[in-house]
């Protein structure tokens, strides 16, 4: 009786009934199982189809690798070499950033290279040192001549950096270790890039005519609104508690004189649109950065060295469209210069 | 019931196990810490102004334990770093809390490091926040006609003070703010310190 | 009623029980898989574990600057953003170390400064300039100081005379509370005579000009509002979440204040005091702020990995559209008057939350919203890393206010 009330609960075999060897296949068995499972699982947790891992792509790796993807890249400054080329390299480096004290001799206002050539030359579309390099010599219609980079940056310091009111009246003579340390790192900078071709984000994309044209007095209050907190109300920039510029000036005598590129009013634009406010370019209007352009390029700068006779003679021999140069505004003639 | 003794034998050797793993091995591993480096035992007033702390029930709406990154953002909260063992070693019984009904206190000390602000807050928190929801200590203060020689006044605004008369701390006002100021683990956690970093795995993800 | 027969029903005193019977195979599988998904866990939480070690070592003091940094390194970390990297200076603003007469004359000379800052005119070579050089006795140790003093008079000064820290340490106790040098007027009467003739420092003046009525509003409060010194400290040097007021622009510290009353700017505890105060409140307040030089208080204590700080602070990232820290608020992060506060040495819990701020926008004063681009752009790791490496800046070299300056 009772033998027969167990088979009832049981259900199952009889252990009699079981074979030899069955526990080890069993468990060969239920460890390839466990571990197929497992993997399986792995895998359907990889392809996300059992939830999320939690790996979103954040926003700032998301934009790296778009602008990784448009733009060369020029090589890290942990990576200058040591040595002879290294050194020159630095010192280059040390001269686009620090241009006054490390080209005294040769700079006459307050500026240096970076501060129109951002993030050391190295950002795109603020006319960036790397997509420089490769394009010239190259011909150029303001000097009607083919021009090597030297030539170039003996223009850089002769307009932009306002050589004729350094100690030595003008920009460093040529073959000048100035100009081979600025292109060692230049070249530096290209590394990897290919020579001759039109890289993109080079120079500043130059802006579209607006239909309302630019003026000096719409652009005087983009200026207090957008520009002013650093170049100061009155252009001339702000300087630390040392007296170490942080802020570039604009106009007036520590500024660009009426030869530079940025003298000219869609020069001004383009690199406005394109890169201020600092860290918020593109975010003015193109009207505002034409018109903020057309205030800042109508205020009075250092002569044009190449004035030989009077401002309008030179204005209709070196000067044409977009400029201030040879004008009257606001009752005073434009391109007389500042002194110092 | 006729398998007595092995059933009794497996529970004991559960209770055992869980002994051993949740009571001696935590204890083996935290009894011999010392305080994290730059940790003060309290003194006297402050240890007077835990047990207030402790009568007035704080720890039912504060907790005492910042939490790491991998567990809530409390360091953006400004709660300071994760706590470890080792903050605790002056606490007995600690006050960990375990409800946040108001932010955690364990760093009070260091970033509200005023003590006229916490009697102006404990006499009457919405003369400052006027959406906190945390209860007036009133019976902590004395009014009084004038303030005596010694005595600590609240500064009020205004609307929340009497109409005549200064608000005065009573000594127990006194001590709880000392206990308060005293909460300050902002001190690094010492290479040593013990701390459950989770499963969660800390690699940067990008 | 007779029911059928049953001749498998169990009796009534049966008790029923169970015995081997099979667990089903696929129940083992999912134990194993447990098991083993348990496994792994463990061996990535072991992981996570030494990874939490390492970001914890960098919270402590000894690593936070690199022990063991060579001179060089230090140099470069500490001096570059204003003395460059070629020790050049900067024209008209800062002098000078290549070839400066005052590293010739010994390394006690450099560490004597590095350990007491110098305000007010020095001349180097032919040149003089009128500025203001940070204490750096709060941002570095004295082995730190020692090898630092060193690698100057090797590099600049070409002389191989060492300085141990010992002696920095017995300097540093010699001169604990002598401020800093009074241009190059006390270093040459101090040291060597040959480094005069030196500028004339003009006078400082006394009491720093500001009315006693401020000064209760610092140290005792009034009626309704406590103390400034109560959160910020008796020198402004503030602490975690309380901002370090000492050195930044008087204006800002003004600025602030309004802006608190205005809801431009939002923390209750400051809105309560900021409403009990005249605007000549607010302008004293920022004075007596501006001109303080206090040690720096200020450790890293978020975990943000400094090299990545160091470069959002000197280089920007420009791929994420953030310019450098220092493009804006000077070379060395001391400020720009009157619109850009110096953020040297300031608490990281501070600057962290104030980045947090500009992102939800309870942060709203500054101007074109600068700041809340910024901020927006960087992640939480990103912010943590800036906040701690500015922690290990040397303070802002507030300017000692001249007897000039007061009658202004």
């Amino acid at each position: 009786m009772k033998q027969n009330e167990r088979r009832i609960v049981e259900g199952g075999d009889s252990p009699q009934q079981r074979k030899a060897g069955d526990g080890a296949k069993r468990a060969i068995l239920a460890l390839a199982g466990g571990a197929g499972l497992f993997v399986l699982g792995s895998i359907a947790f990889d392809l996300g189809i059992l939830g999320d891992d939690g790996s979103h792509p954040t926003n700032s790796s998301e934009r790296e690798s778009d602008m990784a993807a448009a733009y060369f890249s020029p090589p890290a400054e942990t990576s200058i070499p040591d040595g002879p080329d290294g050194d020159a390299i630095r010192r280059g480096m040390a001269l686009f950033v620090n241009t006054k004290t490390n080209a005294a001799d040769f700079v006459g206002n307050e500026l240096s290279c970076a501060s129109c050539h951002l993030d050391k030359g190295r950002e795109p579309n603020s006319a960036p040192m790397w997509a420089a390099y490769v394009i010239y010599p190259k011909y150029r219609s303001k000097n009607k001549q083919i021009n090597t980079m030297e030539d170039r940056l003996r223009g850089c310091f002769t307009y932009s950096m306002n050589g004729q009111d350094s100690p030595s009246g003008g920009p460093p003579p040529a073959g000048h270790p100035i100009y081979k340390d600025l292109q060692m790192y230049f070249h530096w900078l290209a590394s990897g890039a290919p020579v001759g071709e039109s890289l993109p984000g080079q120079g500043y994309p130059e802006l579209e005519k607006t239909a309302l044209g630019y003026d000096p007095q719409r652009g005087a209050q983009v200026y207090e609104q957008n520009c002013a907190a650093c170049h100061g109300s009155n252009g001339q920039g702000q300087r630390d508690l040392n007296g170490k510029l942080v802020f570039p000036p604009l106009w007036g005598p520590n500024s660009y004189n009426w030869g530079a590129g940025m003298a000219r009013v869609n020069t001004a634009a383009s690199f406005i649109k394109a890169n201020m406010p600092m860290g918020q370019g593109g975010t003015l209007t193109d009207q505002e950065a034409w018109d903020a352009a057309a205030f800042i390029d109508s205020q009075e700068r250092p002569r044009d060295p190449r004035q030989t006779g009077s401002v309008a003679d030179n204005a209709a021999a070196n000067h044409g469209q977009d400029t201030y140069y040879g004008k009257i505004v606001e009752g005073r003639l434009l391109g007389t210069g500042t002194g110092r | 019931m006729n398998r007595i003794v092995p059933l009794a034998a497996v529970a004991l050797g559960i209770l055992a196990f869980a002994t051993v793993l949740l009571v001696i091995a935590p204890a083996a591993q935290i009894r011999p810490l010392e305080g994290t480096p730059g940790l003060q035992p309290y003194t006297q007033q402050e240890l007077r102004g835990r047990e207030v702390y402790v009568e007035q029930g704080c720890v039912y709406c504060h907790s005492q334990q910042p939490r790491g990154p991998e567990q809530a953002p409390d360091a953006q909260r400004g709660w300071g770093r994760a706590a470890v063992a080792s903050d605790y070693v002056y606490d007995r019984p600690h006050q960990l809390g375990t409800m946040r009904t108001g932010p955690d206190l364990l760093n009070v000390g260091a970033r509200l490091p005023s003590r006229d602000w916490h009697l102006t807050h404990l006499y009457q928190p919405r003369a400052i926040f006027d959406w906190s929801i945390m209860p007036a200590y009133p019976y902590l203060f004395e009014v009084k006609p004038e303030a005596e020689p010694g005595d600590v006044v609240v500064a009020l605004p205004k609307d929340d003070a009497p109409d005549q008369g200064v608000v005065v701390a009573t000594q127990d006002a006194e001590d709880l703010v000392a206990y308060l100021l005293a909460l300050d683990r902002t001190m690094p956690a010492g290479e040593d310190s013990v701390r459950d970093y989770g499963y969660e795995s800390r690699e940067p993800r990008e | 009623m007779t029911r059928p027969e049953e001749p498998s029903r169990p009796g009534e005193n049966f008790e029923p029980y169970e015995e081997m019977r099979q667990i089903p195979i696929g129940v083992i599988m999912f134990a194993v898989a447990l098991a083993l998904w348990g496994g792994v866990l463990l061996y990535q939480s072991s992981y996570a574990v030494a990874v939490g070690r390492a970001d914890e070592t960098v919270l402590s003091p000894q690593s936070e600057q690199g022990l063991g940094l060579t001179g060089a390194k230090l140099f470069e970390a500490n001096c570059t953003t204003c003395h460059q990297p070629g020790g050049e200076g900067v024209e008209f603003a800062i002098p000078p170390l290549d070839k400066s007469p005052f590293l010739a004359g010994g390394p006690e000379i450099a560490a004597s400064i590095l350990l007491r800052g110098i305000d007010g005119p020095i001349r180097v070579g032919d040149e003089t300039f009128d500025g203001h050089m940070p204490s750096f006795a709060s941002a570095l140790d004295n082995a730190e100081i020692a090898r630092l003093a060193t690698y100057l008079q090797a590099r600049f000064a070409g002389r191989k005379q060492a300085i141990s820290g010992e002696r920095v340490a017995a300097l540093r106790r010699e001169i604990a509370d002598a401020g800093p040098f009074a241009g190059g007027q006390e270093i040459a009467a101090r040291f060597d005579s040959s480094l005069s003739p030196q500028p004339e420092v003009k006078p400082l003046a006394g009491g720093m000009g500001i009315s006693s009525g401020i000064l209760e509003l610092v140290n005792q409060g009034r009626g309704e509002v406590w103390s400034c010194s109560s959160c910020h400290g008796d020198r402004g040097q503030g602490a975690d979440t309380v901002p370090r007021l000492a050195g930044l622009p008087a204006d800002y510290i003004a600025k602030q204040l309004l802006d608190y009353t205005e809801g431009r700017r939002r923390n209750e505890n400051m809105e309560l005091v900021a409403r009990s105060l005249s605007e000549t409140e607010r302008e004293g307040l920022g004075r007596y702020y501006a001109s303080m030089r206090a040690a720096s208080t200020a450790r890293p204590s978020l975990g943000g990995n400094l090299e990545r700080g160091r470069e959002l602070v000197l280089s920007g990232d420009w791929s994420i559209g953030v310019p450098s820290c220092t493009s804006c608020h000077g070379p060395s992060a001391f400020g720009v008057t009157p619109g850009f506060p110096g953020l040297a040495a300031q608490h990281p819990s501070y600057t962290a939350s104030q980045l947090a701020a500009w992102v939800s926008g309870e942060r709203d004063n500054s101007r074109q919203k600068m700041m809340n681009v910024i901020a927006n752009a960087l992640n939480d790791r990103d912010r943590a890393a800036v906040a701690d490496y500015l922690a290990t800046l040397p303070p802002v070299p507030a300017p000692a206010t001249t007897a000039d300056e007061v009658k202004r």
